[in-house]
């Protein structure tokens, strides 16, 4: 089967600073990947290449064996680091819109979780407390059946009760078939649920391997090692 | 996924633009009533006075004109920017349809708005100026005035809303270009996308200015010394030329949309 995400000499320049530099990658499908590194480490630049929100300035990279156009994108899930709604839409009407462009969107899988939240759906979106509306956001994108989830910072700006919310519900909305791409700094957190972790280090990959094999190599925990990594 | 994309668009602005459109049309027929009804342009009772209510009265109506216009335009400008370029641009781009897509939903969208803009104006003229008093006055004048332009002021003023419509297309494919361009200078989007603008018209104005000089249209004393030449005459063949221009500068303007959609899209 073909990899989910590959990435060849990939490379993104902004003037003469290099955000991402020759990136050989390849992730495989039914893995929940973290994607580590410190501040300007590239992990925001490699993500939008992979949704097509910035165009590489050489090399390549394919989504399912293509490069990111309307067809990956019917196939990828992304959660920006940001908020990424028009602020005066109502909740209700965010599904409509996300059940009208996505195929792939489960609106009874979303209103389940809206109502475990107790979010108000006919309210618009910047009524919402910053939490309820980063996790109206996940509820959207984890609804639909996507083959790649890609999620940038999904526990940056909430509570720790909220994390573990959002973790479960990563968990238990994937198919075994696809691939959680994840990028945090809260390793802690997330360490419990990787499969296998990316760190990059000034635009390039300094380590790309399972968290088993991190455990038995180097005898210790992803956060442990990522410390050591990107000591200051 | 177009059809989509259109409906979104238009239900986004719809509601303040019909709000404000809807003001501007209540306002002509109100006006109507209060004002055009009870003029007396054929034997005024102080002609002095008349002159100043009309004008006041048509300063007021050109500003209204002039800020729906204006706020139709920066409507569409705002639309295109938020949804594309600012942060709602992380959904917009990442739906499953393509750049070029997302830019003809925006221009039928936008002369969707600027076609509905063009005609409500073109309304409320025509609630103003159709009453009795004003049809009365204009019988006096319709002969002379049929004979200056060299066709009916009704067949005159449709020709001019056509024209209009047909610009709106050439109106939004600048506004897109010059956000779009505004776009490559990503320190400085927003003023490099108003000077792309204020450039872009300036050298279109001069370009189209140097065309009509040398084709003897400009400043049009030329034109005027034939025999028989009407004003109606004269203007078909300038908006002639300068919808030529306008065509062209349409065409070169999309296809550099296009390729800055397809090609250059960084959202940083």
């Amino acid at each position: 089967m073909r990899p989910i995400l590959e990435c060849q000499k990939l490379t993104k320049k902004y003037g003469n600073f290099f955000a991402l530099s020759n990136v050989d990658l390849s992730l495989e499908r039914g893995k929940i990947v973290g994607l580590l590194g410190p501040n300007g480490s590239g992990k925001t630049t490699l993500i939008k290449l992979a949704n097509g929100l910035l165009t590489p300035s050489d090399g390549h990279i394919m989504i399912n064996g293509l490069e990111p156009g309307p067809a990956t994108k019917k196939i990828v899930s992304y959660l920006p680091d940001r908020s990424f709604f028009n602020g005066h839409m109502k909740v209700n009407h965010l599904l409509a819109y996300y059940a009208d462009f996505y195929r792939n969107f489960s609106t009874e899988r979303a209103l389940k979780m809206l109502d475990a939240l107790e979010i108000d759906k006919s309210k618009r979106l910047n009524a919402l407390s910053k939490g309820a509306q980063e996790k109206v956001q996940l509820v959207l994108v984890m609804s639909r059946d996507a083959d790649l989830y890609i999620l940038d910072e999904p526990i940056g700006g909430v509570d720790p009760a909220a994390r573990d919310y959002i973790l479960r519900t990563i968990l238990s909305n994937y198919s075994e078939n696809a691939t959680v791409l994840i990028s945090t700094h809260l390793i802690t957190d997330i360490e419990q649920v990787l499969d296998h972790v990316i760190f990059l280090q000034n635009g390039q990959i300094s380590l790309n391997a399972s968290v088993d094999e991190i455990r038995t190599e180097y005898g210790k925990s992803v956060d442990t090692l990522f410390r050591e990594v990107f000591k200051c | 996924m177009l059809g989509k994309l259109i409906k979104y668009d238009l239900k986004s602005s719809g509601k303040l633009f019909l709000l404000l459109h809807g003001i501007f049309l209540i306002f002509c027929v109100l006006m109507r009533f209060i004002y055009m009804n009870r003029l007396d342009l054929i034997e005024p009772v102080d002609e002095k006075m008349l002159v100043v209510s009309l004008l006041l009265f048509f300063t007021l109506f050109t500003v209204f004109v002039s800020a729906l216009m204006f706020y139709t335009q920066m409507q569409i400008a705002f639309r295109y920017y938020r949804n594309l370029f600012s942060r709602e641009g992380y959904l917009s781009w990442t739906l499953p349809v393509s750049g070029i897509q997302h830019l003809w939903a925006k221009i039928i969208s936008g002369c969707i708005f600027m076609a509905a803009d063009t005609l409500i104006v073109a309304a409320g003229i025509l609630i103003l100026a159709t009453g009795k008093n004003i049809r009365d006055a204009y019988s006096l004048i319709a002969d002379e005035t049929t004979r200056e332009l060299g066709m009916t002021l009704g067949d005159f003023g449709l020709m001019l809303l056509i024209l209009c419509l047909a610009s709106c297309i050439c109106s939004v494919v600048m506004v897109y270009f010059c956000i779009n361009i505004g776009q490559l200078f990503p320190g400085h989007r927003v003023l490099c996308a108003v000077a792309a603008y204020f450039i872009t018209s300036t050298v279109i104005q001069i370009g189209s200015l140097i065309i009509l000089f040398i084709s003897g249209y400009f400043p049009g004393y030329e034109f005027f010394a034939a025999e028989g030449a009407t004003a109606a005459d004269f203007m078909i063949r300038i908006y002639a030329i300068s919808g030529g221009i306008s065509v062209v500068v349409t065409v070169a303007m999309y296809i550099a949309t296009h390729y800055m959609m397809k090609k250059k899209i960084n959202l940083i």
